[in-house]
């Protein structure tokens, strides 16, 4: 029976038939890390009337001849539970950090690990983006790597991208590795 | 062979998801949730939950099908993705289906449910009514929304469906003691009774419009049985009990729709005291599942953690539209039906309606302006998909 759903779902999964490549990514990222104002300025929307995100945003951007499916789940504490129903299917994540913020760099190293081990999550691409750069305060790319052990990571692609959503420095650089990326993993 | 196969699979996989076995449980459940689907570029996490319940029941509802039938997935996939199976018709059959896999579409097949049901329920006002209680117009905008046609389909059903709400309330009298089943003549009486308002009212009293919107509430509250019978009496004495039933679903509709300016706007001077006081039983309770509802039918607030008894009062009032949407539905089948010939030129509500430039705040305007922007979107890009 599950057998046959599982069938069932992909067979309508099929059905969209679109000649397009679709692929899903999930942003993630503790609240304020600038998720969101990462997400408008890839779909070239306002990032001037952001507001904290209490649910999630979902953007379809073209991109090297796929539609990347984004999707932007809320980062408050107590919406973190429900990051686990957004990770099935997902082809790449994006975890997103305010390089600024070194009084949560603990916290948000915590949270990547959790998702890091998460079963929906194996061998999926991961591109961290250090965000915020543009402040005088950021720490750089290099470090934030370091705290996060980034290279003890195995059985997976991994990249660290320094941007800010803001200027959209930086930003560019990790969709192309994005795009590159999936593009290996799927043919 | 696929060609072979195909076509006979997919006559019958269209045939089923047009029959009552398909139709209903999935219009029911769209109907039943659809309440928290606002226009709002931001999704509630609520959504999520519930496009999960939806591929259940697909999933169910298809495997029973392809098991009935006795074709495979192979089968299925084949058909669908046939070109008859991609035709412009056949794409808006298959919405449903592939909504499983599309969020983004399940989410906008549920906005334009809620929509749809929110102007149903506006067009269910009118009818009772004569006109929308002026908070509720912005005389054009939301009228311009109310496809003239249905209008007239609608009056047309609702003139007919008097004489048959009348029968049918005799036969009640005879055969039922319990209020019970009032749904099917709640959306019937207020029409006899509007259209008694109208009647007798040829030159407006001191509220113009809004008279007409408050004596019915106001009546009924005072003495229940007594004002409900008289309203319904056109043409038979009508017993209270199924009366007072409607009107308990009346008095609801009112400041359902009502509430969004309520909550927020000055204009909630606008509603007529007596109607207020009248309600007074279910005022408060009203109040909070109004406000409720119209934040989460809503077109402000992002997604706040519902406690469940706001869960329960937003399923009543889904359930509520639902009912009327139903009957609607009914009604215009029958209509269509029969006889299509007597379509009144103008009704009296139209010019009503017109006649009557309420003064609604700018926040207001902007709102019924997103609404019907919304509402022509929605047009475009699912309908016409
Ligand atoms: N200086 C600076 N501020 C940013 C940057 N990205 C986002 N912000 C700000 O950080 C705050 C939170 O952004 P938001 O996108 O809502 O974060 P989210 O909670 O992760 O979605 C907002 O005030 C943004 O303007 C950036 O690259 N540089
Ligand atoms: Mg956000």
């Amino acid at each position: 029976m599950g057998e046959a759903q599982k069938g069932l779902l992909s067979v309508i999964e099929k059905l969209k038939g679109s000649t397009e490549q679709e692929v899903r990514i999930v942003l993630l990222g503790l609240d304020n890390a600038g998720k969101t104002t990462l997400l408008k300025s890839l779909a070239s929307e306002d990032v001037n009337t952001i507001t904290p995100t209490q649910g999630f945003n979902i953007k379809s951007v073209a991109s090297h001849g796929m539609k990347l499916n984004v999707w932007d789940i809320g980062g408050q504490r107590k919406i973190r539970p429900f990051w686990k129903k957004y990770l099935e299917n997902t082809d790449l994540l994006i975890y997103v950090i305010d390089s600024a913020d070194k009084k949560r760099f603990e916290e948000t190293g915590l949270e990547l690990s959790e998702l890091i081990d998460e079963e929906n999550l194996k061998g999926v691409p991961v591109l961290i983006f250090a965000n915020k750069q543009d402040l005088a305060t950021a720490s750089p790319a290099s470090e934030i790597a370091e705290g996060l052990n980034l290279h003890t990571y195995r059985d997976r692609e991994w990249q660290i991208q320094a941007c800010s959503a803001v200027s959209g420095e930086g930003v560019q650089d990790g969709m192309n590795w994005i795009c590159n990326n999936i593009v290996n993993k799927k043919k | 062979m696929a060609e072979d196969d195909s076509e006979w699979v997919i006559e019958s996989i269209v045939g089923y998801l047009g029959s009552p076995e398909w139709v209903i449980p999935v219009t029911d459940f769209m109907e039943n949730k659809c309440t928290v689907f606002d226009d709002e570029d931001e999704n509630k996490l609520s959504y999520t939950e519930i496009h999960a319940q939806y591929k259940k029941l697909v999933e169910k509802l298809l495997d029973n099908y392809m098991q009935e039938v006795g074709i495979n997935e192979q089968q299925f996939l084949d058909a669908c993705t046939s070109p008859f199976a991609k035709s412009k018709t056949l794409q808006s059959v298959f919405q449903p289906v592939l909504a499983t896999d599309d969020f983004q579409m399940f989410r906008s097949l549920m906005v334009q449910k809620n929509m749809e049901l929110q102007l149903q329920a506006l067009r269910v006002i009118k009818e009772r009514n004569g006109a929308l209680p002026e908070c509720l117009t912005d005389g054009v905008d939301v009228m311009a929304e109310l496809q003239e046609q249905e209008m007239k389909i609608l009056q047309e059903v609702l003139k007919k469906s008097k004489e048959e709400y009348d029968e049918e309330m005799c036969r009640r009298m005879r055969s039922e003691e319990e209020v019970g089943s009032t749904s099917s003549s709640c959306s019937d009486k207020p029409v006899s009774e509007s259209r008694e308002a109208h009647n007798a009212m040829t030159a407006p009293s001191q509220h113009g419009n809004t008279a007409k919107v408050s004596s019915k509430p106001t009546k009924k509250e005072e003495s229940k049985t007594a004002a409900a019978g008289s309203a319904a009496k056109s043409s038979s004495t009508s017993k209270p009990k199924p009366d007072s039933g409607s009107n308990g679903v009346e008095s609801r509709v009112l400041p359902a729709v009502r509430a969004p300016v309520k909550s927020s706007e000055p204009s909630a001077s606008l509603i007529p005291e007596s109607t207020r006081q009248s309600s007074s039983s279910s005022q408060s309770t009203a109040e909070v599942w109004l406000e409720e509802a119209h934040r989460e039918a809503g077109f402000t607030k992002p997604f706040v953690e519902l406690t469940t008894s706001q869960q329960e009062e937003l399923q009543q009032r889904a359930t509520y539209l639902r009912q009327q949407r139903d009957k609607l539905h009914a009604l215009k089948k029958e209509q269509q039906k029969s006889k299509h010939t007597t379509t009144p030129v103008e009704s009296p509500a139209t010019t009503t309606t017109t006649n009557t430039i309420p003064e609604i705040s700018a926040e207001e305007k902007k709102k019924l302006q997103k609404r019907k922007h919304l509402a022509d979107k929605l047009k475009e890009e699912v309908i016409k998909k």
